[in-house]
C-alpha cells in the first residue's frame, strides 16, 4: 500500500534538509577553523625560534592511567620523562592491572615505596601504595584497586602537585614539544581551564624510543580511512568550536586541565565510558551556572599520535564505545542545553551534538534506508532517490576535501605527492561504504547505551608495527 | 534516453546544491594542488638561499669582514630574514652585531621598517623580531604603537624589541603598560627583562603607585614573579592592605626580615592562600621563635599549608636532628605524615 504522498514528501524533504543542515553546520565550522589556522600560520615565525625557559611556566603533572600495559608502559613513561618542559612530574596510576605492569615499572624505574601524605580531594577506589622512582625524582606510581580509567585519573589528580594536569593515555605517542604547545593557551590567559590538541594516526609512521620519527601513511585501508576522518574531526570539528568557545570534547589521549577547576566540578565521573567528553561538558555546565568566566581552547598542532584499529571488529567496538560515551556525556548534562547562561556551549554546541552527533547515526541510516525502500516501492521517483544520494555523498566528499585543505594550509605533514594522492582517493572512497558503516555503528552504540552496561577499559590488540627500539 | 530535469522545485534546489557541492569540491582540490606546488617552489627558493647565504652569515658571526655581498632579491628578503633570525637567536654581542651589519648592507633594515608599518600580521611580527635584534632606534615609534596593540603575540614581541633597543627608555614608557596587561605571559616577560632588571626596578616600583586598586593585585603578582624588590615602606603598605589578593601578592615579595612581624601576623588568616604564602615566607625569613608557629600549622586543615609548613620546618638551618625526630614522632597523624613525606622527598632529591 502506498503511503500518503504528502507524508512521503515531508519525509523526503525532511531527510534532505537534515543532511544539508548537518553538512552546512560543518562547513561553517570549517570557515571558523580557517580563520584560526590563518592566525596560527601568522605566528609560525615564533614557532621556529628556539624555546627559552624562564622557570615561570606553570608546572604540569602528567597523569597516566594504566591497566594491563606491561608491553608498552616502560617506553611510554620514558618518553614522557623526556618531554621538553621546564617543570613537570609524571604520575602513573596502576589501576589494579592483572599483568606485570607494576613489576615492569618497578624494575625499569627503580621504584621504592614513598610515604606520601595522600590528599583525597576526589573519592576513588582504595590506594594500595605509592612509589617513587629513585632515579627520576619526578616520577611517582600509584597502585590502586581497579576502578576504571576515570577513577584512575581522579587518583592521579589527588596525587598531583601542580596547578595544571595533563591526562595522557599510556599508549599515546607524543612529540618532545607536545607539552609546550598544549600549555600555550594557559600562558597569557588566567581564564583558560582546559586545552586539547590534535590527535593523529600513528599507523604507517615510525616511532623510536617512544617518539615519532617519521610520518608515513598506513597500508591498511581501515587505518587509511581513519587518517582522513581524524583530519576532519580535529582540524575543523574541534578547532571550529574552539574559536567560539564551544568545544565539548578534549581527547583523553592528551588533554591539559586546570586542576582546581576539575576538582571543583567533581573530577571525572567514575564508571563513565566517555569520561573525557563528560568532564568537558560538565565543566561548561557548572562554570556557566556559576557565572565563572572561562575558556577551553584547542591547539591545532599535531601533538599526540595514536594507533588506530586495523580490523573491522576492533574499529566497530571502538565506535560503539565512543557513541555510548557521547550518549552518556550529553545525557548527564542536559542542564546545559538552552540554559539561560548556556552561551555558545548551551545554545549551539550542545544542540548540534544532540541533533547531528548523537542522533546522527539514527537519522542517517533511516534516511538511506527510507530513500532506498521508497524508490524500490515506487513511492518516490528515481530522480528523487538519486538526487538525495548525490547531495548526501557530494557533501560528505566536500567536507573531507576541506579537512585535507586545512591540513595543506597548516601543517602539510604528508609531504610526498603519493601520500597526497592517496589521501585524495580516500577522501572520495570513504563516502561509499565507510561513512555509512560508521553511521550504523553509531546507531548500534546508541541502542547499547539505551540498554545500559558496565564501563570497562577499552581493549585493543596493539600491533605497533611502526614501533622500533621500544626499550 | 534523454535526461529531463526534475520538475519538483525542492528536487531542483537539491540538484543544484549537489552540483554546487561537486564544483566546490573540484575547486578545493585545485587549491590543494596549487598550495602543494607553491610550497615546493618556496622550499626550493629557501634551499637555494640557504646555500648561498649561510656561509656568508657564518663568516659574519665569526667576525670576518666581507668585502662583497651578492645581491638579495626583494622577493627573497623575507626568507633571508627568517634564516638570519635563526642565527640571531643563537648568538650574542659582537657576533650579533656582525649579522646586523650584513642585514643593513643588503637593505633589510629599510625593508623591515616598511613591513612593520605596512605588512600583514605575519610580516609585522617578523619585522618586529628583526628590528629588535638590529636595535633599530628609527623604529621606536611604530614599535611602541605595536606594544600598545591588543594582539598579545605582536605586542609582547614589540615590548621585547623596545627593551632590546633602549632598556632605560623602554622602562620609562612601557612600565605602566606592562603592569596593566594580564595577557602577556609571565614566563616571556621574565625572559625579556632578565638582563635589564636594573633599568626597570625603580621605574616599576614607582609605576605600581599609580595603578588602580583593581589593577594592583595583578601588577604585584607580576613584580613578584619578576623578583623585583620594592622599597620597604611600599611593601609594608601592601602587606597591611585589607585586600586579600594584594596581601597574597605582597607576601610573595617578602624577602626582608624587616617585614617578619607582618608575615607572622598573616599566619592566622582565615584565607588558606594567605596562610600558605605566610608559611612559605617564614620558611625563608623565620628564626627559632617560629618553630612552634610552624609546628602548629602542620595540623592546618589545608593540605598545602601543612606541606609548606613541613618544608619550612625542615629547611630551617638551626633545627637539630633530635628536634626533627621529635617533630616526626608527633602525636598528630597529619603532622607526622606530612613531615615524613617532605623528609622522604628531600632524601630522593
Amino acid at each position: 500500500m502506498k503511503p500518503d504522498s504528502l507524508v512521503i514528501q515531508i519525509f523526503t524533504v525532511g531527510v534532505l534538509v537534515y543532511f544539508v543542515l548537518l553538512n552546512g553546520g560543518y562547513l561553517l565550522l570549517n570557515i571558523l577553523a580557517m580563520f584560526a589556522l590563518r592566525k596560527r600560520a601568522q605566528e609560525a615565525v615564533l614557532d621556529d625560534l628556539p624555546q627559552v625557559y624562564s622557570a615561570l611556566e606553570p608546572p604540569i603533572s602528567i597523569v597516566v592511567p594504566a591497566y594491563n600495559e606491561e608491553a608498552t608502559i616502560a617506553a611510554s613513561v620514558r618518553s614522557m620523562l623526556q618531554l621538553s618542559y621546564s617543570e613537570m612530574e609524571v604520575i602513573v596510576v596502576n589501576d589494579g592491572s592483572t599483568d606485570r605492569t607494576l613489576q615492569v615499572l618497578t624494575e625499569e624505574f627503580s621504584l621504592a615505596p614513598f610515604p606520601e601524605a595522600y590528599r583525597i580531594q576526589l573519592e576513588t577506589e582504595p590506594v594500595r601504595a605509592i612509589y617513587r622512582s629513585t632515579r627520576f625524582p619526578n616520577l611517582r606510581v600509584i597502585d590502586k584497586a581497579n576502578g576504571g580509567k576515570a577513577d584512575s585519573l581522579n587518583a592521579g589528580i589527588n596525587a598531583a602537585r601542580y596547578p595544571l594536569f595533563c591526562g595522557v593515555d599510556a599508549d599515546s605517542i607524543l612529540q618532545r614539544d607536545s607539552l609546550q604547545r598544549l600549555v600555550r593557551p594557559f600562558l597569557g590567559d588566567p581564564q583558560m581551564v582546559a586545552s586539547g590538541g590534535t590527535v593523529r594516526i600513528a599507523n604507517g609512521c615510525e616511532v623510536r624510543g617512544g617518539y615519532l620519527t617519521r610520518i608515513g601513511m598506513p597500508h591498511n585501508p581501515w587505518a587509511l580511512f581513519q587518517v582522513v576522518e581524524y583530519l576532519r574531526a580535529f582540524l575543523f570539528g574541534r578547532l571550529g568550536w574552539s574559536v567560539i568557545n564551544g568545544m565539548l570534547i578534549i581527547s583523553g589521549a592528551f588533554g591539559l586541565f586546570r586542576k582546581e577547576t576539575v576538582v571543583s566540578v567533581g573530577g571525572y565521573t567514575p564508571g563513565s565510558i566517555g569520561e573525557d567528553m563528560e568532564l568537558v561538558v560538565r565543566i561548561h555546565r557548572k562554570l556557566r551556572a556559576r557565572g565563572t568566566p572561562y575558556k577551553i581552547e584547542f591547539v591545532a598542532d599535531p601533538v599526540c599520535w595514536t594507533e588506530a584499529p586495523e580490523d573491522h571488529k576492533q574499529l566497530r567496538n571502538q565506535r560503539i564505545r565512543w557513541q555510548r560515551g557521547l550518549s552518556e556525556s550529553l545525557n548527564s548534562n542536559w542542564g546545559l542545553m538552552f540554559n539561560r547562561h548556556g552561551g555558545v556551549a548551551g545554545w549551539l554546541a550542545f544542540p548540534f551534538f544532540v541533533l547531528f552527533e548523537w542522533l546522527g547515526g539514527l537519522v542517517e541510516i533511516f534516511g538511506y534506508v527510507f530513500m532506498a525502500v521508497a524508490w524500490w516501492q515506487g513511492w518516490i521517483s528515481w530522480d528523487s532517490a538519486a538526487i538525495f544520494f548525490f547531495v548526501a555523498i557530494g557533501l560528505g566528499i566536500l567536507l573531507s576535501a576541506f579537512g585535507l585543505l586545512l591540513e595543506e594550509l597548516s601543517f602539510h605533514l604528508y609531504q610526498r605527492p603519493g601520500q597526497l594522492l592517496m589521501l585524495a582517493v580516500v577522501v572520495v572512497a570513504e563516502n561509499f561504504g565507510y561513512r555509512q558503516l560508521n553511521s550504523w555503528w553509531r546507531l548500534v552504540g546508541l541502542f547499547k547505551w539505551l540498554r545500559g552496561g558496565e564501563a570497562k577499559w577499552g581493549v585493543m590488540n596493539r600491533k605497533a608495527g611502526w614501533q622500533r627500539d621500544i626499550s | 534516453m534523454d535526461y529531463r530535469p526534475p520538475s519538483d522545485i525542492y528536487l531542483q534546489v537539491a540538484l543544484w546544491a549537489g552540483i554546487g557541492t561537486i564544483v566546490l569540491t573540484v575547486l578545493v582540490g585545485l587549491q590543494i594542488v596549487w598550495l602543494r606546488f607553491s610550497m615546493r617552489r618556496l622550499q626550493r627558493r629557501e634551499q637555494a638561499l640557504t646555500l648561498k647565504w649561510r656561509p656568508l652569515l657564518n663568516a659574519a658571526i665569526a667576525g670576518d669582514e666581507l668585502a662583497n655581498l651578492p645581491e638579495l632579491a626583494r622577493r627573497d628578503q623575507v626568507l633571508f630574514i627568517k634564516l638570519w633570525l635563526h642565527l640571531q637567536q643563537a648568538v650574542r654581542g659582537e657576533a650579533s652585531e656582525g649579522l646586523n651589519r650584513i642585514a643593513r648592507r643588503v637593505g633589510c633594515d629599510a625593508y623591515m621598517r616598511k613591513l612593520l608599518v605596512r605588512g600583514n600580521r605575519a610580516e609585522r611580527l617578523l619585522a618586529t623580531l628583526a628590528l629588535g635584534h638590529m636595535r633599530d632606534k628609527a623604529s621606536w615609534e611604530p614599535l611602541a604603537r605595536a606594544a600598545h596593540a591588543a594582539d598579545s603575540a605582536s605586542s609582547v614581541h614589540a615590548l621585547w624589541a623596545l627593551v632590546q633597543t633602549d632598556a632605560a627608555r623602554s622602562a620609562q614608557e612601557m612600565a605602566p603598560v606592562l603592569l596593566r596587561r594580564d595577557d602577556w605571559p609571565l614566563s616571556q616577560l621574565a625572559n625579556i627583562l632578565q638582563n635589564v632588571r636594573g633599568e626597570w626596578q625603580l621605574v616599576l616600583a614607582l609605576a605600581l603607585l599609580r595603578v588602580t586598586p583593581e589593577e594592583l593585585p595583578q601588577a604585584l603578582r607580576l613584580v613578584a614573579a619578576l623578583r623585583i624588590d620594592l622599597p620597604l615602606a611600599q611593601l609594608k603598605g601592601y602587606l597591611a592592605s585589607d585586600q586579600a589578593d594584594v596581601v597574597l601578592a605582597a607576601l610573595r615579595l617578602a624577602r626582608s626580615p624587616a617585614v617578619l612581624e607582618q608575615v607572622r601576623g598573616h599566619l592566622g588568616s582565615a584565607d588558606w592562600r594567605i596562610r600558605l604564602q605566610a608559611v612559605r615566607a617564614l620558611g625563608e625569613l623565620g628564626d627559632r621563635s617560629d618553630v612552634d608557629r610552624l609546628r602548629a600549622l602542620l595540623s592546618d586543615p589545608e593540605w598545602w599549608v601543612r606541606y609548606r609548613a613541613a618544608e619550612a620546618l625542615l629547611s630551617l638551618p638551626f633545627l637539630t636532628e633530635a628536634e626533627l625526630a621529635d617533630l616526626r614522632n608527633a602525636d598528630d597523624r597529619y603532622a607526622a605524615d606530612m613531615l615524613k613525606q617532605v623528609a622522604a622527598e628531600r632524601e630522593v632529591a
